[in-house]
């Protein structure tokens, strides 16, 4: 009987065990795609490129605090009520950076979230279907323009970085990699811009402004053989730029205005749009004077960060007439608590329909940084400025409405060079990194540490009688180069540190 | 599927008893009868034993036995759960009329365990049951009020006092680093989560049973290894109606012991100047002019404001009030239970509240002697008003400790100051008050959980019960905050904006229980198994504007700017189950089960695992040379091993993902698309295997009870989520890695005893648990989790698991050759912390390579004790718990004796480093810099010590002789909730744990916990 009874549950639960069917715990979640059946497609492809571009937007809303902040450019509106700031932002400004910083942590994740993405878009493209040669190359090519501009920044930022072009087989794979001397960064970084040279076209359709171009590529590619030392690749590339259709605006401010977005001067720019939910930029919000409410931003709900706010030293360095200080520098705004002008970036001061969207894009690469470029690489190419070096530079001045330079030497063409780059680029995220190109690291620590010392004794916004700490505006030569944020060590502590941190 | 599956079950078994039902059994000499509970009603299933012979037999469905004996005559011993045993001479060929009386002996009570019930007696898992009638009028806002202090290895810590807030809950300490450590509720055999949330109501609890062990809760499989806390609500008992009504008011108050001492507005202004003086002092070398300070704070003397913002938040007097109604009866054949009760909590900061309605209706009847049916309804609306978020230091509690003193709550008009500091190098906040005034902020939780069952019982011992569990939750939330409510560091006007929620979860499950229940001679077996099924699925709706004409008119559709968005989750699981519990002569306990259960939150080749248990136990006092110890009513030898899980991760953690990444091209908007997490197919469960050794005493007839305990717990493959390098593109990814051992002991006793007329008991437990990091098998073997001006936990190979890490400090510079002489500090200046030099190269470096484990979060032993007594009318209790031997980081100090002048500061500031001559206390830093200060370091840790007396009662009970008084009893009861405090810990609760998880132990101010005094009345008719 009990025999029986067994063989009956047996039964029934066999019955049910066929019941539990595996479709019943198979759950994914509804609300998104499952990244095992994406990237199939060339429209997903797309979607796929579009995301790493989209990422870049949150890249360009931070990169005034490592590019722009720590150069005599810039300074902060200094806020005596609120310390939290001291050991972040605030110390690009002071030179007391360490690998705590939280703004390098959420940088490096950022960047390196991005490469993951463009790697993992370019190894998923093979798999793809229905997807012709010539949009693959382009696809391809966008995604290395992509990579190498953020290799480039990583490694001037911190010198020697980990390179990692694929997508990790497995998690553990992780803890494999070192940091690679910076001449094999540089190494892929030119490979994967040849690559972007020959893939992408030099225009793109209606619909598709904004994507990486061929001449993108090329400006890139002869920034990094400029700071590179190899002039001759960097005169060879950048002359390639010159016949593809780019020309100054007559406006200097039109290359800054949201009506004139992707204009004839524009090589690569970052997009934004204030009418497109969730795609609109802000950056005259962080750079407004703290307490100038709506006086800037135009909203009087606003209450701005005062980061990167124009120094002393760059508000005094533009020639008599000339008309980037007007369009670049905003003078005009009055502390409320001390009476005193606070002054701010004015490029991306625009006004705006709705509060906190702005629609200003944000320039990366410009044809008078082209041209600017191509000046500098021929003046050290052959030791001395020719005509064309000339022609180049005056291009600039003459559009800026200041008189032509001739008859320099070889320095003082470097000098001048060094001054024009400053203003006609100021606020774009180069300064830094020219200083750092176009001085050895001796030189750097004197130049900042005399900068340093102007700052801190002539504050451009007061500090109402809060004294500096002994360790502000000290700069030493190790921080050229920005320590590797202290997570990534706690997590692989075989990864190295950035001697001197 | 499922339920298609259970109906062809049940059909299988009715033709199954159909069958068999007729078999005839042979004849002898023989007894006969039926037996009876004193209501009347049939006793089924009572074991009836020959004495001196090892046969016995069981009663039927209506009571009727026949049971065949040697000889003419013999003593039955008829024992039921629940009922005393009974020996009855009779002779051969009676028939015997039993009426079994209803045993108090906590040893014949039944206790409820995983799927069915066992007698305590036979108990060989680690099982505690709480005892309620010690917290009969305890204020209880949330039921898990009701487990404080009462059951050993269940730690109960109230580390929020938000209105109506849940206790956390933790069994035998921390089993996991990420995959969650809540017990899983079971209400009514009903998994309902590892939360009971607010929407029940305490009242309606006959009993709480929490399994422990491994062979306690193996049976709930993936959930199990975390305990298991098992609800049963009330039912009616056999008798006439009774109706019961109670109600109880209270008010609630901070006492000033608890309180914070910041500084006031003069003494403020002074801690400024002198701020600002120091530091010309310092850096400059000289001697500051009086003209140069600033004059809001030049003049300190002449502050005429100070408002004391923690105390202005404070809703003094905050009424608590409770009122309940329940009318339970049971006759024939039908049980029935039906309750309304309302809770209403006014929080003890202003503006704060929970509103808890609930209405139950249990119904259990017999159709005939096979076939059973029950129905549990429960509705009930919580509605929490939050006036926004309170824990923590950027909200309400920390803002109003930190707030600027000077600045008065309202303008000399009435309307409020709204904006709190902001000026002269002042954090700005939002008035406090006006805060918790003027921001809507509300939640409406509508709960409903129904249960059904059919039980048929078929061939005498078998019994089938299919039951259908269904759990349906509206929580809708909003949010207003109006444009005149200043940000931090944002004066208004601002925008005003508005947040909408709402969160509809449903869940059903379904269990198909098949029991065999059978006594042979000295055998007796108990046989279960079982299927279940459970599926959640939860929708999300959510809205938010920006932007209003107004701040009058607090909906969407006034708003400019809107957002919106909606979502949906679930999970399912299912599970085949057994259980055989084996006596053997009274004396030798066997119990085995085992699990096989799938959870779709695991990876496709992963999704089934097994939990097997198996234990015994041995009643040594039923041997016969145990026989001579008269005194010793009870002893048992028990132990338990098995293998439990834990699935408390993310819906779809094994699965990768896209998510949205914009982009504009030509001025319009392109879809980008980037991934957002990393995959691991082979997710899988966290499994803790567990072993349990104890005993159990009874002694003087049962007035004194003792269990102790040990075990030793270890989790595997540990849920967790790995970080990663970031080169990986993501920082962490979740894996199975890692190892946690729990062990220790524990300890209850219970004493009762009535001397005349005074009844006394002492009710006594002491938990000791060591949890231990065994093994992170991550490419780095540790996991820090927090950071580096916060607290940061570390677990780690060989220590506690989120044990507090940070510099040691040492003391704090005396003066520069003190620097000299000591390891290398970059930028170190006389006054900042000392570090203790934990590499030895001589330089302190400011990461975490100097760090070392600074505290221990977790206790070296908790307790309770509850005390109580009765003389003729009156009754009181007393309950007590504590912690002893563990450490608390007070983070909020960051804030509180931030020495920048930014904040206000905690009194003790006045102590701190001034210069060479004037070092303060030792433990307090300069405020001319803030490096070598905020790091977390030693100088935050605390002793978290503290003993509570949670709660004391008294009441009254009187009895009317006269049955011509409409009420059978009246009751009338006084208590007072979080009575006192006894803690060398500075802050208001040491209790506090604002992280929580593999954050353990750390304090950033939680809503403040009130003491409570209630009054009651209660009728029963």
């Amino acid at each position: 009987m009990r025999i029986i009874i067994i063989r009956l549950l047996a039964i029934t639960f066999t019955l049910s065990s066929v019941s539990c069917a595996k479709s019943y715990l198979n759950k994914t979640d509804p609300t998104k795609v499952s990244t095992d059946v994406f990237y199939k497609d060339a429209k997903q492809l797309e979607q796929a490129v579009n995301g790493v571009y989209g990422a870049l937007q949150g890249i360009a809303n931070d990169q005034w605090i490592t590019n722009e902040l720590p150069s005599d450019n810039t300074t902060i509106d200094f806020n005596p009520g609120d310390r939290g700031q001291s050991d972040r932002i605030e110390a690009f400004e002071f030179y007391t950076i360490n690998a705590n910083s939280t703004n390098l942590n959420s940088s490096y994740i950022n960047y390196y979230n991005s490469i993951y993405n463009a790697n993992n878009t370019l190894a998923k493209m093979q798999g793809a279907t229905g997807l012709s040669d010539s949009v693959k190359a382009v696809n391809e090519g966008q995604l290395k323009f992509i990579r190498a501009y953020l290799y480039f920044e990583l490694t001037q930022y911190y010198g020697d970085v980990i390179l990692i072009t694929q997508p990790l087989d497995k998690p553990s794979d992780a803890w494999t990699y070192q940091r690679e001397k910076q001449e094999n960064v540089y190494a892929q970084i030119e490979s994967d811009l040849k690559d972007a040279v020959n893939d992408l076209p030099v225009k793109y359709q209606a619909g598709h402004i904004g994507r990486a171009t061929k001449g993108a590529a090329l400006s890139l590619l002869g920034k990094v053989f400029l700071t590179e030392k190899k002039y001759s690749d960097a005169v060879t590339t950048l002359n390639q730029v010159l016949p593809l259709g780019y020309d100054l605006n007559d406006d200097y401010a039109d290359a800054f205005n949201p009506q004139k977005k992707n204009g004839i001067e524009s090589v690569f720019e970052i997009q934004y749009d204030a009418a497109i939910d969730g795609e609109w930029s802000s950056f005259i919000y962080t750079f407004a004077p703290r307490l100038s409410a709506g006086a800037v931003t135009g909203w009087s709900q606003s209450n701005p960060g005062g980061w990167n706010i124009p120094t002393n030293d760059i508000i005094n360095t533009y020639e008599a007439g000339d008309k980037r200080k007007d369009a670049s520098i905003g003078l005009n705004f009055q502390s409320p608590v001390t009476g005193l002008t606070v002054p701010y970036i004015k490029k991306y001061a625009h006004p705006h329909a709705v509060y906190g969207r702005t629609d200003d894009n944000w320039p990366v690469l410009r044809y008078s940084d082209v041209l600017l470029m191509l000046a500098e690489a021929i003046n050290e190419q052959d030791n001395n400025p020719t005509t064309d070096a000339y022609t180049y530079l005056n291009k600039v001045r003459h559009r800026a409405g200041l008189a032509d330079v001739s008859g320099l030497s070889y320095q003082s063409f470097k000098d001048t060079l060094a001054h024009e780059r400053r203003v006609e680029l100021a606020f774009e995220n180069w300064r830094w990194f020219d200083l750092k190109r176009t001085m050895t690291p001796a030189e750097l620590t004197t130049f900042i540490n005399n900068y340093a010392a102007k700052e801190k004794a002539n504050p451009t916004v007061t500090r109402q009688g809060v004294p500096y700490s002994n360790t502000d505006y000290v700069f030493s030569q190790y921080e050229a180069l920005f320590p590797i944020p202290a997570n990534e060590i706690i997590v692989n502590p075989k990864l190295t540190q950035t001697p001197g941190y | 599927m499922k339920n298609k599956h259970s109906l062809l079950q049940l059909f299988c078994f009715t033709g199954l008893w159909l069958l068999f039902s007729s078999i005839a059994q042979a004849q002898s000499p023989q007894v006969s009868g039926s037996i009876k509970d004193e209501t009347g009603a049939a006793v089924q299933g009572a074991d009836i034993i020959i004495k001196g012979s090892a046969k016995g037999v069981q009663s039927g469905p209506t009571g009727k036995f026949t049971i065949p004996i040697q000889g003419a005559s013999a003593t039955l011993i008829i024992s039921h759960v629940g009922f005393a045993t009974q020996e009855i001479p009779a002779s051969a060929g009676s028939t015997q009329e039993i009426v079994l009386k209803r045993n108090a002996s906590a040893l014949n009570d039944v206790v409820v365990i995983g799927y069915g019930t066992q007698r305590r007696r036979e108990v060989t898992g680690a099982v505690a049951v709480v005892d309620l009638a010690a917290t009969k009028d305890v204020p209880v806002a949330n039921p898990t009020r009701l487990l404080v202090g009462q059951a050993p290895g269940v730690t109960v810590r109230q580390a929020t006092g938000r209105p109506g807030g849940e206790f956390e809950i933790n069994v035998r300490g921390l089993g996991s680093l990420g995959a969650g450590s809540a017990p899983l509720y079971v209400v009514d055999g009903f998994p309902v989560g590892t939360s009971l949330g607010q929407n029940f109501n305490g009242s309606d609890i006959e009993n709480i049973t929490i399994l422990k062990d491994a062979v306690s809760t193996a049976i709930y499989g993936a959930r199990g290894s975390n305990g298991v806390v098992l609800i049963t609500t009330k039912n009616g008992k056999p008798g006439a109606p009774v109706l019961n009504v109670s109600s109880t008011y209270g008010i609630q108050n901070i006492p000033s012991g608890r309180k914070v001492k910041m500084l006031d507005g003069q003494e403020f202004a002074q801690f400024k100047k002198d701020i600002f003086m120091d530091k010309i002092r310092y850096f400059e070398n000289r001697e500051p002019d009086i003209t140069e300070v600033p004059l809001d704070y030049r003049y300190p003397e002449q502050v005429k404001t100070s408002t004391n913002w923690f105390d202005a938040t404070l809703h003094d007097n905050a009424p608590f009030s409770n009122y309940y109604a329940s009318l339970s009866q049971g006759n024939n054949n039908i049980h029935s239970f039906l309750s309304a009760g309302y809770t209403r909590q006014e929080g003890i900061l202003l503006n704060t509240k929970f509103d808890n309605l609930s209405v139950r209706g249990n119904i259990d009847g017999k159709v005939n002697d096979n076939i059973s049916m029950g129905l549990r309804v429960n509705a009930d609306l919580a509605s929490n008003n939050l006036a926004q978020a309170t824990e923590g230091r950027d909200n309400i509690v920390g803002a109003s400790l930190i707030a600027d003193p000077r600045d008065p709550i309202r303008n000399p008009d009435g309307s409020y100051f709204a904006y709190i500091g902001g000026h002269d190098g002042v954090f700005g906040f939002a008035n406090p008050v006006m805060s918790l005034t003027d921001i809507q902020s509300r939640s409406n939780i509508g709960q409903m959980v129904a249960n059904a069952f059919i039980e048929i019982s078929f061939l005498k011992n078998f019994k089938f019960k299919s039951s259908l569990n269904g759990l349906l939750n509206y929580n809708s939330y909003k949010q207003f905050v109006p444009s005149y409510i200043p940000g931090e560091n944002a004066p208004p006007p601002r925008y005003a904006s508005e947040t909408d929620q709402q969160i509809n979860t449903r869940n059903y499950s379904t269990d198909q229980l098949l029991t065999y229940n059978n006594t042979f001679g000295n055998h007796r077996i108990n046989v279960l198994i079982g299927y279940t099924a459970q599926d959640e699925k939860t929708t999300t709706l959510n809205a938010g504007g920006t932007q209003y004409a107004n701040d009058l008119t607090p909906f969407l559709g006034s708003a400019a700017l809107k957002t919106n968005g909606s979502g949906e989750y679930g999970w399912s699981l299912d599970a085949f189950f057994g259980r055989i519990n084996f006596v053997f002569a009274e004396k030798y306990l066997f119990s085995g089960s085992f699990r096989r259960e799938g959870s779709s939150r695991f990876g496709e080749n992963v999704k089934y695992g097994n939990f097997p248990a198996l234990s015994a136990g041995w009643r040594i006092s039923n041997e016969k040379f145990m026989s001579d110890i008269s005194w010793l009513s009870d002893l048992k030898l028990r132990g338990s091993w098995g293998i439990t899980g834990n699935n408390g991760i993310p819906n779809y953690g094994s699965l990768a993902f896209m998510s949205n990444n914009n982009y504009v091209l030509d001025n319009n908007l392109v879809r980008g698309q980037v991934v957002s997490n990393l995959p691991n197919p082979t997710l899988k469960w966290e499994r803790s295997g567990q072993l349990d050794l104890g005993v159990d005493l009874a002694a003087f007839r049962d007035k004194l009870t003792f269990t102790a305990e040990y075990y030793n717990k270890i989790t595997n493959d540990m849920l967790l989520s790995i970080p990663l390098p970031a080169i990986s593109g993501f920082t962490s990814y979740l894996a199975n890695i890692g190892k946690v051992q729990n062990k220790g002991f524990e300890f209850a006793a219970r004493y009762k005893t009535k001397v005349h007329s005074v009844g006394l008991w002492v009710n006594g437990n002491i938990s000791i648990n060591r949890n231990k990091v065994l093994a992170i098998n991550g490419p780095n073997d540790q996991l820090l989790a927090g950071d580096f001006y916060g607290g940061y936990n570390i677990s780690r190979p060989g220590s506690p698991i989120g044990a507090i890490f940070g510099f040691r400090m040492l003391g704090v510079f005396k003066n520069q050759a003190d620097i000299d002489k000591s390891p290398f500090q970059d930028g170190a200046i006389p006054g900042v912390y000392k570090y203790y030099d934990a590499d030895h190269n001589d330089t302190i470096s400011y990461d975490t390579k100097d760090m070392v484990q600074i505290g221990n979060p977790w206790p070296k032993f908790t307790y309770g004790l509850s005390i109580g007594g009765d003389f003729k009318h009156f009754d009181f209790s007393v309950l007590i718990n504590g912690a002893q031997g563990y450490d608390i980081y007070r983070v909020i100090e960051a804030s509180t004796m931030n020495m920048d002048g930014v904040f206000n500061v905690l009194e003790e500031s006045k102590q701190r480093y001034r210069n060479e001559q004037n070092p303060g206390n030792g433990r307090l830093a300069t405020t001319n810099t803030w490096k070598w200060e905020r790091e977390s370091n030693s100088r935050y840790i605390y002793s978290g010590s503290h003993m509570w007396i949670k709660n004391i009662s008294i009441g009254y009970t009187f009895n009317p002789a006269t049955p011509k008084l409409m009420f059978k009893s009246l009751r009338l009861y006084a208590s007072g909730d979080n009575m006192f405090l006894f803690t060398k810990y500075p802050g208001s609760n040491p209790e506090v744990n604002n992280r929580g998880g593999i954050n353990p132990g750390l304090d950033d101010e939680a809503y403040p916990l009130a003491r409570t005094f209630t009054f009651g009345v209660n009728f029963t008719f």
